[in-house]
């Protein structure tokens, strides 16, 4: 038993952190690309009417209605193929790329979600109180409705980003190398004896990433209720 | 390439065919998963010492890790376990004998049990302690009170999370072609692989499980709306 725990923790678990930078850089990338996206999205979702809400609630549906794994075989093998059509070839990006692409699809999907059940959640009065004092739209969203909306989006916004690292987890299946890549590699490397132990250690990194984002996020949540003093 | 009609027109009622396998898989890990959830839920509850610290690790566990990842685990551990526990009793089974399909619904079985867990002690708890005690003071044991009166209030509170639930499982459903079940998403890559045909494979596949989510979402809200007959709704 002391050998299996030292094989773990010598051998294998050194080889899966040199992937995990590529886990983070996934996550973090579709984070950033999904949130812009999901942005438009809700701007898009809560003002327009006709052809571009359909829109915007069609894509919404497809991303939350069909599997990751899905939609990462769908882009990754069907883009290429389409924009081939139009003349471009993309053959030679990396696998990170269509990972990165899939993922902030699908995220923005669900953070425009939480993003406008966020901002319906902020009563009328408050924009109307700030029309009343003279501010303009652009103005009131800033300073009255945003700051509350955020609040009450920030457990969401924290559960998504954990379910967001754990997507990328199927990121290997196109052959990206992060941990899960790495994964599939050192135990082919051992001719697949020690793979209960390798995945026991994936699970454990995943774990504990999983664990310190809950904590990122209850201390961001914390701090950001901090200023607002109830009212009632 | 133009799209392939006729390739769509082949490969539908192929992929079609492993409808079943797919809500085999997610029907009977949802309810082992509500079993097991359950139980756990209850222990939380309850605070029963030892079990409920063990309880709060194991759904922890099941929440951090990816549900590839807890698959995989499952693959690679179970076939040895369960081969060496059946041959202790005399069985003359192989590690080859068992199907993929039993480890997939153990580790679908252990993820929806973690997060219905959560599901079943949220709504338990949302009921007003008062409603118990009012059971218990017309002179219900707490066996009755809880199945005559906390689980109906209980159970429409819990009912939109188990429908999420649910059609997370059926889109995780997916990640068994991992471990070679041969549900939609493992046909479809077959099929795609034939003749190059992706986009219009993993389409199809993508419009299969949009229907599949978008019948059981129906079927969620109707059983909603029935269990909720009986309210009459505030209107502001």
């Amino acid at each position: 038993m002391g050998q299996i725990i030292a094989n773990a923790a010598g051998v294998i678990l050194p080889a899966l952190i040199k992937a995990l930078p590529i886990t983070l850089y996934m996550m973090v990338m579709s984070l950033i690309f999904g949130t812009i996206l999901a942005v438009l999205l809700t701007a898009v979702s809560l003002r327009s009417k006709g052809p571009a809400k359909a829109i915007a609630s069609g894509y919404v549906t497809f991303f939350r209605g069909t599997p990751e794994l899905v939609q990462l075989y769908l882009i990754f093998f069907g883009m290429p193929q389409i924009l081939t059509l139009l003349g471009i070839d993309i053959s030679n990006w990396s696998a990170v790329s269509f990972a990165i692409i899939t993922f902030s699809l699908n995220v923005a999907a669900y953070l425009s979600e939480v993003m406008r059940s966020a901002y319906l959640s902020v009563e009328p009065g408050q924009r109307d109180a700030a029309f009343s004092i003279g501010m303009s739209n652009l103005q009131a969203l800033r300073r009255v409705v945003l700051p509350q909306a955020f609040a009450v989006a920030l457990p969401n916004l924290g559960n998504t980003c954990i379910i967001l690292l754990k997507d990328t987890s199927l990121a290997f299946t196109i052959g990206v190398i992060d941990i899960m890549g790495m994964a599939q590699i050192i135990s082919a490397r051992d001719f697949g004896v020690a793979q209960v132990e390798i995945y026991i250690v994936v699970s454990l990194i995943y774990w504990a990433m999983c664990v310190m984002l809950e904590q990122c996020s209850a201390y961001f949540e914390k701090i950001y209720k901090l200023g607002s003093a109830a009212l009632t | 390439m133009v799209f392939d009609f006729n390739f769509v027109k082949e490969a539908f009622p192929i992929i079609l065919m492993a409808v079943p396998m797919t809500l085999f898989l997610a029907v009977t890990s949802m309810l082992i998963g509500l079993v097991i959830g359950l139980i756990i839920a209850l222990i939380r509850i309850y605070k029963v010492p030892v079990l409920r610290r063990i309880a709060e690790i194991y759904v922890s566990f099941i929440r951090g890790t990816p549900l590839v990842v807890q698959i995989y685990l499952a693959y690679y551990a179970l076939p040895y376990e369960i081969v060496k526990i059946a041959n202790d009793w005399g069985a003359g089974w192989t590690e080859k004998s068992l199907p993929s399909t039993l480890y997939a619904i153990v580790a679908f079985s252990l993820n929806a049990s973690g997060y219905l867990s959560e599901a079943i002690r949220s709504a338990l708890e949302s009921v007003d302690a008062g409603q118990m005690e009012a059971a218990y003071s017309i002179g219900m044991t707490r066996m009755q009170g809880m199945i005559r009166i906390v689980i109906p209030q209980a159970l429409i509170v819990a009912l939109p999370n188990f429908g999420n639930l649910f059609l997370g499982l059926i889109k995780g459903t997916s990640i068994a072609f991992m471990i070679s079940v041969r549900e939609i998403m493992a046909v479809s890559v077959i099929e795609a692989s034939v003749g190059y045909d992706f986009v219009e494979t993993y389409l199809m596949a993508a419009i299969i499980y949009l229907a599949i989510c978008f019948i059981f979402e129906r079927l969620f809200k109707v059983i909603e709306s029935n269990l909720k007959a009986h309210r009459a709704e505030i209107t502001a």
